[in-house]
């Protein structure tokens, strides 16, 4: 029996396996058994992620390089940026966690920024390129990696610790840190899985 | 009526999640091109040592310093619960509340969370399996969250850099909690929730259709 698997859609949870409804966007495809989100459709999903993708691989350099904040104390004036964090922490000997900050608040959000970019690109332009479909497969892998929005608060409360220490100066960097973890949030607001897997699928062929 | 894809013959992409026709138990997704099985292969075994990793993981991360303060030549070093009294002698209840929230009481809710599922699953208690999906779904959002503490270490290690007058170093126990993290992280990950609903008595219809 051929069955056509393209109307078919699982649920991730439980795996219900149900016919893809018609939906219009504003609306959300539920499980009949667990009750989870099947998938949203959004809109003008293409042109929004490639808009948030770019903004956010442009912010990436400034948020790592830029001092996020400093202190003064003692006559002293010390600031520090991101990149300059894991720099001192490989000179300490801190590898695991130099590695751990580097791979989980720049490397992953770049690759998937990245990704979102590249992909949206190629799709507008009708471009083949079979690595397209490795660097999608990763976005969906490097879902729960990102950590922007936890070194974000780790900067908030770290400052709160310090104000009772010394005068602390706020650094251009913390504006750019959250102007790329706003892009990192819309990405994935935006980003409509379903219909880059099938436009893409669509190009292949 | 609600009938499972794998019970069809069927098996969703991890990656892509398009439903392929299953031919083989290991095969690859005619759209993305991903090897996969209907079900993650050998998954509680693979969740159980991860959480048993996370939690053994989880005791040096709190007996070792997280950072260690040096001021005019005096050393003084403190764990995460030492910094968290510290914060509330001093009367900053919020903050000592989301640094114990995150560095406390989600790794261990993680863990303990984790060991229920597990449980649920060997021992196929088919009670409120609505409420246990969501429990994994909430288990896997804040995985990341509890990373805090150790991003809060490293920036003030890296501000607080004035020389001899006074410095903060980044100690053992960020280490041991980044670990303790990822052990998290990866359990989460390992687990298929899927396999939960997979032990679900048949209701009267499908009896009498079967």
């Amino acid at each position: 029996m051929q069955v056509n698997t393209d109307t078919l859609i699982a649920c991730q949870l439980c795996d219900t396996l149900v016919n893809i409804p018609q939906i219009s966007s504003g609306e959300k495809a539920i499980c009949p058994c667990c009750q989870s989100v099947l998938y949203v459709p959004k809109k003008h999903s293409l042109e929004r992620t490639q808009a948030i993708s770019l903004a956010g691989l442009l912010l990436l350099l400034p948020a790592t390089q830029l001092p996020l904040m400093g202190i003064y104390a003692a006559g002293k004036y010390h600031q520090t940026s991101l990149l300059e964090c894991i720099t001192l922490l490989t000179n300490n000997g801190f590898y695991l966690i130099a590695f751990c900050v580097l791979i989980f608040t720049i490397v992953v959000p770049a690759v998937r920024l990245f990704t979102a970019f590249y992909l949206t690109y190629c799709l507008q332009r009708n471009i083949n390129k079979p690595f397209l479909m490795v660097f999608f497969r990763s976005y969906h892998l490097l879902d729960n990696w990102a950590m922007i929005h936890v070194f974000f608060l780790g900067v908030i409360v770290s400052l709160y610790k310090l104000v009772d220490i010394a005068d602390v100066a706020i650094g251009a960097g913390i504006a750019s840190l959250v102007m790329l973890l706003m892009c990192s949030t819309m990405l994935s607001v935006c980003i409509d899985y379903r219909y880059l897997w099938t436009e893409l699928e669509r190009s292949h062929e | 009526m609600n009938k499972t894809a794998l019970s069809l013959g069927f098996g969703s992409c991890p990656r892509c999640q398009k439903v392929n026709k299953m031919h083989n138990e290991r095969q690859q997704c005619s759209r993305c091109h991903y090897w996969f099985h209907a079900r993650k292969p050998n998954s509680i075994q693979k969740t159980m040592a991860w959480t048993i990793t996370a939690l053994v993981l989880f005791v040096p991360a709190n007996l070792y310093p997280m950072m260690v303060l040096n001021t005019l030549g005096k050393t003084e070093s403190s764990t995460i619960l030492q910094g968290i009294s510290a914060f509330v002698q001093v009367g900053h209840y919020p903050i000592a509340i989301i640094i114990f929230i995150a560095s406390f009481i989600i790794p261990l809710g993680k863990i303990i969370g984790l060991f229920i599922l597990i449980y649920n699953v060997k021992h196929k208690t088919n009670i409120n399996l609505k409420r246990q999906s969501h429990l994994f779904h909430i288990v896997e959002k804040i995985g990341p969250w509890s990373m805090l503490d150790v991003f809060v270490v490293v920036v003030m290690a890296s501000v607080v850099n004035l020389g001899f007058l006074s410095n903060i170093e980044v100690a053992i126990g960020a280490s041991y909690f980044a670990l303790m993290v990822i052990a998290t992280l990866m359990a989460a990950n390992s687990f298929d929730p899927r396999l939960l609903w997979d032990n679900k008595p048949l209701t009267k219809e499908q009896v009498y259709e079967q």
